[in-house]
């Protein structure tokens, strides 16, 4: 049983990595097309996302939000609940967390507990509308979830231009900054990663414990359908609610982390892109754990050398998201490759 | 601020630029129509658009004619769309991921090769958008004349394709056969029906549409290419189809829901009215959601909507 689950999972980190080296040679045709040598624009990306400590904490900058998306993706998505709003719940974490730090006067120990706690529930109630909404009226998800991004995008945008703009602030779209005693400390001297990056341990441990507890295995079970929930004697409409919930509370989560450890304050344009980034990160870490550990590691990398590889040649930044596409459109092909090509082993074997 | 509102040029300046916003909207889901009633949400139409937009800039802007860049970008929009095809119907793809994948992609090849062609400049390429073309007699009319007279060409062939797409799904076989394969794959094979044959159209006429609103954007609405210039609009398009309930007279009427909440934000910023703008812009999404929740109730969405159609399975 263990061998066959090792096994298995070998096999897979092996087709991933075949697609990932499959959308980095398609990528390197667009390099070429651009009349440059794929090898050395390669190159300089390894360069600027490894070569130093402060490229490494760069890449960790942007790993821990991700990772923490992914994971709440994840959840929802093995749930097949196709919850594209992880961005809004995001955002909406962001606001309810900043409205803790700014508003209200607390010891900055009780701050540290109160505001994450405060970003988890502003993410979660937003993504429990859509939760509610497929369950009570059999609102496809999708276009919910979806439409709810953009009201929270404009959300943000009224808060940061109306009632939580910084007085006396040139008018810029963001809020006073957060007091020094309530910020995420730095790990290391000129290093911009902090402690957040133990907030993603603990998660991600939560996460693969939660999917041998009893309610992970109800959600997955919800993955089958709706149906089978019910037969199992599980309420199908709850499970629904809570997923949804559980996974807008981890994109809440991140929303604190953005507004305490990266730009300090609430500003427009904050997590611009995070939700695509954790539907790639989620599908190409296969919703596992594990798989997303890695799986954002190499997205954040690639995010972290493009820019680099950007500045250095004549290759624009867009690479990294044909990148990012090809990864998506590879991976969704590959079960019906992998089914064609087992028909034709089959085959083989039949005429022998 | 009120007697500004409420003038007469306040209302005509309002209206058309209702128009003008909602008209690349309503291209987009006027091909959406045939590709969701065959089952296949594509929400790849927002990259769509912005590959098309490209395509389209490009062109005009080297051969210096508007509808060369325009045939090509629904050229391109068809090619691309064509991949989204691929992805649902051959390979069977869950079909959100693919439109996710695909509009990542697009903004992707949109902007990398709008920056290999034409460089890093100080000022953004530009060409001589479609003209105004003031339709006789007609554009004379007080109001409605500049609101529905006054405008270019693929805006009146927008206009146009509403009845032309409205006789072809509910007076042609063809029409029939989309809403058959969206409703019962299986009952559609039994009689004969290519079931991925008429999907597959069904996407690239789709395509073809986004590929026009593409074009309208960087050619007609604007004059330059930038990497931000769809911003949603694709996704609006797939939300109006739903609120329309598949009909394209009413995803005229969603459009225009959209375009004037959009004209409306402008033009009262325009003013300097003191109404929040970003409330207003909210608007066209809550009322989105809103229309999927009467639609869905009465399940008036096709049976197979993202499923794919397995021959083989039962």
């Amino acid at each position: 049983m263990m061998k066959r689950r090792l096994r298995s999972s070998i096999s897979t980190t092996w087709q991933t990595a075949v697609i990932v080296v499959a959308a980095l040679l398609l990528g390197a045709l667009f390099i070429a097309f651009a009349g440059e040598s794929p090898l050395e624009c390669y190159g300089v990306m390894l360069e600027g996302a490894l070569g130093s400590m402060s490229r490494i904490s760069e890449i960790m900058i942007k790993m821990v939000p991700l990772m923490i998306m992914a994971l709440g993706v994840s959840i929802a998505f093995r749930a097949k609940l196709w919850n594209i709003g992880a961005e809004g719940q995001m955002i909406v974490g962001a606001i309810t967390s900043a409205v803790v730090g700014l508003y209200i006067p607390l010891p900055p120990w009780l701050h540290m507990i109160i505001a994450p706690i405060f970003g988890m529930i502003g993410g979660a109630l937003w993504a429990m509308i859509a939760g509610w909404l497929r369950v009570r009226f059999n609102a496809n998800e999708v276009i919910t979830t979806m439409m709810l991004n953009y009201v929270a995008l404009y959300l943000l945008a009224y808060m940061v231009y109306g009632p939580m703009q910084e007085p006396g602030g040139y008018n810029y779209p963001q809020s006073s900054s957060m007091a020094e005693s309530i910020q995420l400390t730095p790990l290391g001297a000129g290093l911009r990663v902090n402690t957040s990056v133990f907030v993603a341990i603990g998660v991600l441990i939560l996460i693969i414990l939660f999917w041998r507890s009893r309610f992970g295995f109800t959600v997955d079970l919800l993955g089958h359908g709706t149906k089978i929930t019910n037969y199992a004697g599980l309420n199908a409409n709850r499970t629904i609610i809570w997923t949804m919930m559980l996974s807008g509370a981890l994109s809440g989560l991140v929303g604190w982390i953005e507004v305490y450890g990266v730009h300090f304050r609430l500003l427009e344009g904050i997590g611009a892109g995070f939700g695509d980034l954790a539907v790639v990160i989620t599908l190409l870490g296969k919703m596992s754990p594990i798989g997303i550990l890695f799986a954002s590691f190499f997205i954040s990398a690639l995010l972290v050398g493009g820019a680099t590889m950007q500045r250095m040649t004549a290759i624009p930044y867009s690479i990294v998201d044909i990148i990012q596409g090809l990864v998506i459109v590879l991976l969704i092909t590959q079960p019906m490759i992998q089914q064609k090509l087992q028909a034709r082993k089959a085959r083989g074997i039949y005429v022998e | 601020m009120w007697n500004e509102i409420f003038s007469l040029t306040f209302l005509t300046s309002l209206l058309a630029a209702t128009i003008r916003l909602a008209t690349p909207i309503l291209y987009a889901a006027l091909g959406q129509i045939f590709t969701q009633k065959a089952g296949i949400l594509n929400l790849g139409v927002e990259g769509t658009m912005i590959v098309s937009a490209m395509a389209a800039f490009t062109v005009s802007y080297f051969s210096g004619s508007l509808w060369l860049g325009f045939i090509s970008a629904i050229v391109v929009g068809v090619l691309w769309s064509s991949i989204m095809a691929w992805l649902s119907n051959t390979m069977n793809a869950v079909q959100v991921i693919a439109g996710i994948g695909l509009n990542i992609l697009g903004a992707g090849v949109a902007s990398y090769v709008y920056r290999i062609i034409f460089g890093v400049r100080t000022l953004p390429p530009q060409i001589d958008p479609f003209p105004v073309v003031e339709l006789p007699l007609l554009s004379k009319i007080p109001v409605i004349g500049p609101v529905l007279f006054c405008n270019n060409v693929p805006t009146y062939i927008a206009f146009l394709l509403i009845p032309v797409s409205w006789f072809l799904m509910e007076r042609t076989t063809f029409g029939l056969r989309v809403k058959m394969v969206g409703e019962h794959p299986r009952a559609s094979d039994a009689k004969g029906i290519h079931v991925t044959l008429i999907r597959n159209i069904a996407v690239l006429i789709g395509g073809a549409c986004a590929g026009a609103a593409g074009a309208y954007m960087s050619t007609a609405y604007m004059n330059l290419f930038t990497d931000n210039l769809v911003q949603g609009q694709g996704f609006m398009a797939v939300a109006v189809v739903i609120f329309s309930k598949f009909r394209p007279g009413w995803a005229l009427v969603g459009s225009l829901v959209f375009g004037f909440s959009n004209a409306l934000q402008m033009r009262l910023q325009a003013i300097g009215a003191g109404i929040p703008n970003q409330l207003l812009l909210m608007l066209p999404y809550i009322v989105t959601i809103f229309a999927l929740i009467s639609t869905s109730r009465k399940a008036e969405m096709p049976s197979a909507y993202t499923k794919p159609y397995v021959r083989m399975e039962r």
